[in-house]
């Protein structure tokens, strides 16, 4: 009896340990790879040639709370319901600077967490960085190209201080 | 325009009448309007390539039918939500009569009336109510030609 306890102790131990080894192992060699890198969509912007007219016609048709910005959707994180989470809206002037290199008619912003870390992956990954990262109130931002010359707009938001500007600016959210 | 704006002014006040008649979150549930980015999908020259990009660099690990981005509608995490992305080749007929490269599908309440108040309104109404599984779809221009979807999700 005492030798079958101990047998059974000792496979235990063993798979255990085996189990803890390759977590180390995994998360060691795999951590770039399984860092969490877009976690939301953070805003979509397209040209179009009057913007105020067409914030005016999203508004009276769809019910868009516009203002001079667009629109902000507001949600509530998939990972932690109690946080809110944001997505901006905004049609550009044809004219706009903004989505430049890309000559594409649209941006979209991803949300992301630990931008500088994975500024630091893209740059090792080869991925064209359009400027350096910027850092605002509300949020760190960088720009990137995809492979097919779309400019990506990566954020890394401070919710709740985009929240309060929203609501010092006196600017009613899209829900 | 103006005739627009009294529309809305008008629609404003049936959503204050509505308002007096029932609660808030039936109120809520049945105003016609868009709550949300329900999608946004672009044109690619090579959808697959583009896809292994976006899920090497930006972890974004999107199927055949692109990938959902999970959130919720409350506080409380008893509604979930979900914006699909997705990338089609440049031959999609998907984005017709828009010839944009892009395509955004907006989450809304009440399609049925929605659609009615389009029509009424004069916007231009590309199809019928289709219903499947997941939802109620319509398809509808804006005023610069770009097509949107029109969603009203089952998200059970």
């Amino acid at each position: 009896m005492k030798k079958i306890t101990l047998i059974t102790f000792a496979l235990a131990t063993s798979f255990c340990f085996g189990f803890a080894f390759k977590s180390i192992t995994t998360s060691n060699s795999g951590s770039n790879t399984k860092m969490k890198r877009v976690t939301g969509i953070g805003g979509i912007f397209f040209k179009c040639k009057d913007p105020k007219k067409l914030k005016e016609w999203y508004q009276i048709h769809l019910g868009l709370n516009t203002n001079q910005y667009g629109t902000v959707f507001e949600w509530y994180q998939g990972a932690d319901s109690s946080k809110k989470g944001f997505s901006q809206w905004s049609p550009f002037k044809e004219t706009t600077k903004y989505f430049e290199p890309s000559t594409k008619e649209f941006m979209i912003n991803y949300r992301v967490e630990n931008l500088e870390a994975l500024i630091e992956e893209l740059k090792k990954e080869g991925v064209t960085i359009t400027d350096t990262l910027q850092i605002v109130d509300y949020g760190k931002f960088v720009h990137i190209m995809d492979t097919e010359g779309n400019k990506i707009e990566l954020w890394e938001p401070n919710d709740i201080v985009y929240e309060k500007l929203g609501i010092q600016m006196g600017l009613k959210t899209t829900k | 325009m103006k005739n627009l704006v009294s529309r809305w002014v008008s629609r404003r006040r049936n959503d204050f009448t509505t308002k007096k008649i029932s609660n808030m979150e039936d109120k809520k549930s049945q105003t016609p309007k868009v709550t949300g980015i329900g999608g946004i999908f672009f044109k690619c020259k090579d959808p697959n390539k583009m896809k292994e990009w976006y899920k090497t660099h930006l972890g974004i690990d999107a199927g055949q039918y692109g990938a959902s981005f999970e959130w919720y509608q409350d506080a409380e995490g008893k509604k979930k939500g979900l914006t699909q992305w997705n990338l089609n080749s440049e031959a999609a007929k998907l984005y017709e009569p828009s010839t944009k490269g892009f395509m955004i599908n907006y989450r809304v309440n009440n399609l049925e009336a929605l659609v009615e108040e389009l029509k009424k309104e004069g916007v231009t109404v590309l199809d019928k109510v289709e219903t499947y599984d997941y939802g109620k779809f319509v398809h509808i221009l804006d005023a610069e030609g770009n097509k949107i979807q029109l969603w009203e999700p089952t998200d059970e």
